[in-house]
């Protein structure tokens, strides 16, 4: 017991650098958002400023970060709907109709995921080009989907299994059809953990980065390609600008980190227990 | 009662199937068709070509380059967040209540959630030679400026870093709570056979969890293929080319660069042939 004991503090204080290292340096930056340039550009850090309001403002009245987040919201918010629709059925057939192809049914949706995006958004550009739908929503909604719904069926279908097939039974011993089972049963009682899912997908796309880049030039820009640009602008780099976009940018998918964290308790309590 | 299930199997999961092999088999073939060819940005006629845009990337020093570079990256970013998040993990399993566990979870999950362009500038920002966070101690011991992104021997450690922050925190998150759903009887056991710390989750508690380790670390080789956002926002792939990895390389040939459609889009068929057959075999062994 004698030997533990520093053993454990010495744990806790690794633990306790750790937490440091995954706060300060957004913290820092989230105080960088509210700094002016001199506050910013010193030798040494400060930490007692006045705040300023400037850089959100400024990054919140331009056009182009307005025109972003609305195509982040329209893209995202459509895609993981369209995830929605086509995922969670198939995620429920897979999970109450084992059969021959349900392996194979999985490892083609997870395989999706090996494809390097470049080798998806080089063909994407010239298909989108050819068929004069380039630089629109549709075409990065639609680009999107096959994300989404890979996404929604790779994680849906844990959440299905964990309904307990007796529920089910009952309700079909009470003369619910095939369908209505679905719809009455199953899905609101997975609601919890597939809402997780599609928080997860939705972060996903919210988040991507490099399909958007080759696939917009100005009308259907995406938020992160936006903050991206902000960087270009000229030798004097608009630091808190800049930081005020970023923090911008992360607000949406931290929101989420609630529902992230139980939807992985559920997941993990399923696969192991 | 069977049939009818069947027929529900079978409406819930034709349709999304063809949707999916459409929208992913459409751009693969585009892809290859492309690849045949010497399409460029510029003009829209195009000739075939054969294989020798293929023939040619292997005489192309700086693809080989960029994909030493991306199995660098691959190597480095797989190890390094799987052997951290399982000490953190171990660490947080022994030291901590279950009550400060759930607290710092939430900790740990909050750079996974970021977009990859904001870990970027947050980390870009705090390794500013002049003006940053984390390069201010040794600014201040020195005198020196720190400037890790523009050194050739540290900038890929540098950008593998972030990655590792994001994953490796994440990572612990899931194995603290896959250690928590353990039995407690083999800890005992092991226990009282007097097996210290170290030795209990070495021949104990990982070997245990061995399949989920497992499909953490082929999730993680997977997802290590995106490293396009943050190597795009840190370096651009330099100083030089000792930052560019085989993404990288695709978009500045095709798009910075030349506008050489085509051979970006070799380069993209061959990295879908490669991982598509390495992660195939991978996946089929591990489930056997």
């Amino acid at each position: 017991m004698n030997r533990v004991r520093p053993a454990i503090w010495i744990a806790r204080v690794i633990l306790g650098l750790a937490a440091a290292m995954a706060i300060v340096p957004v913290l820092w930056t989230f105080l960088n958002a509210f700094k002016n340039r001199v506050d910013i550009v010193t030798p040494a850090p400060v930490f007692i400023f006045t705040p300023t309001l400037d850089n959100f403002i400024y990054v919140l009245g331009r056009e182009s970060v307005l025109q972003g987040l609305i195509n982040s919201v329209i893209v995202s918010g459509a895609s993981v709907l369209i995830g929605a629709l086509f995922g969670l059925p198939t995620a429920y057939a897979v999970a109450r109709h084992p059969s021959r192809l349900t392996g194979e049914i999985q490892f083609f949706v997870l395989s999706l995921r090996f494809l390097p995006p470049v080798a998806v958004a080089i063909p994407l550009m010239v298909i989108w080009l050819d068929a004069g739908l380039y630089d629109t929503q549709l075409s990065l909604i639609t680009t999107y989907s096959l994300l989404t719904i890979s996404t929604t069926v790779w994680l849906g279908i844990p959440a299905f299994q964990r309904v307990p097939k007796e529920v089910e039974e009952a309700a079909t011993v009470d003369g619910y059809g095939p369908y209505a089972v679905f719809f009455k049963v199953a899905l609101p009682i997975a609601s919890r953990s597939l809402i997780g899912a599609l928080a997860f997908s939705f972060v996903l796309v919210w988040n991507e980065f490099l399909i958007a880049l080759m696939l917009t030039t100005s009308d259907a820009k995406t938020l992160p390609i936006v903050a991206s640009e902000l960087t270009q602008l000229g030798r004097d780099v608009p630091w808190g600008i800049l930081n005020a976009s970023v923090i911008l940018l992360s607000l949406p998918p931290l929101l989420f980190i609630g529902v992230l964290s139980g939807f992985l308790n559920s997941i993990v309590k399923k696969t192991n227990g | 009662m069977r049939a009818k299930n069947n027929y529900l199997a079978a409406t819930f999961i034709t349709p999304t199937m063809l949707v999916l092999a459409v929208l992913a088999f459409v751009p693969t073939i585009y892809a290859i068709n492309i690849s045949l060819q010497d399409r460029e940005l510029s003009g829209s006629d195009a000739n075939y070509v054969g294989l020798s845009n293929f023939i040619q990337l292997f005489s192309d020093r700086r693809f080989l380059n960029a994909a030493f570079v991306s199995l660098k990256w691959e190597l480095v970013t797989v190890s390094a967040t799987m052997i951290i998040a399982v000490l953190l993990a171990i660490m947080m399993f022994e030291a901590l209540s279950p009550r400060l566990r759930n607290a710092l979870s939430l900790v740990f999950l909050m750079p996974v959630l970021l977009p990859r362009v904001s870990a970027a500038y947050v980390w870009k920002f705090a390794f500013h030679p002049l003006f940053g966070l984390a390069t201010y101690p040794y600014k201040a011991l020195t005198g020196q400026p720190l400037d890790l992104l523009s050194n050739p021997n540290t900038a890929l450690a540098t950008v593998a870093l972030v990655d590792a922050w994001q994953w490796a925190l994440f990572f612990a998150v899931i194995i603290v709570k896959l250690l928590e759903t353990l039995p407690p009887q083999p800890f005992e056991a092991a226990k009282l056979d007097h097996a210290r710390t170290w030795e209990i989750y070495a021949y104990v508690a990982i070997p245990m969890l061995k399949a989920p380790l497992i499909s953490l670390t082929f999730v993680k080789m997977i997802e290590s293929l995106r490293a396009f956002d943050l190597i795009y926002v840190m370096t651009r792939g330099g100083p030089g080319i000792t930052t560019e990895t085989l993404d990288m390389y695709a978009f500045s040939q095709g798009f910075i660069e030349s506008g050489k459609i085509s051979y970006a889009s070799s380069m993209a068929v061959l990295m879908m042939i490669v991982t598509t057959v390495a992660f195939t075999i991978l996946w089929k062994r591990v489930r056997t």
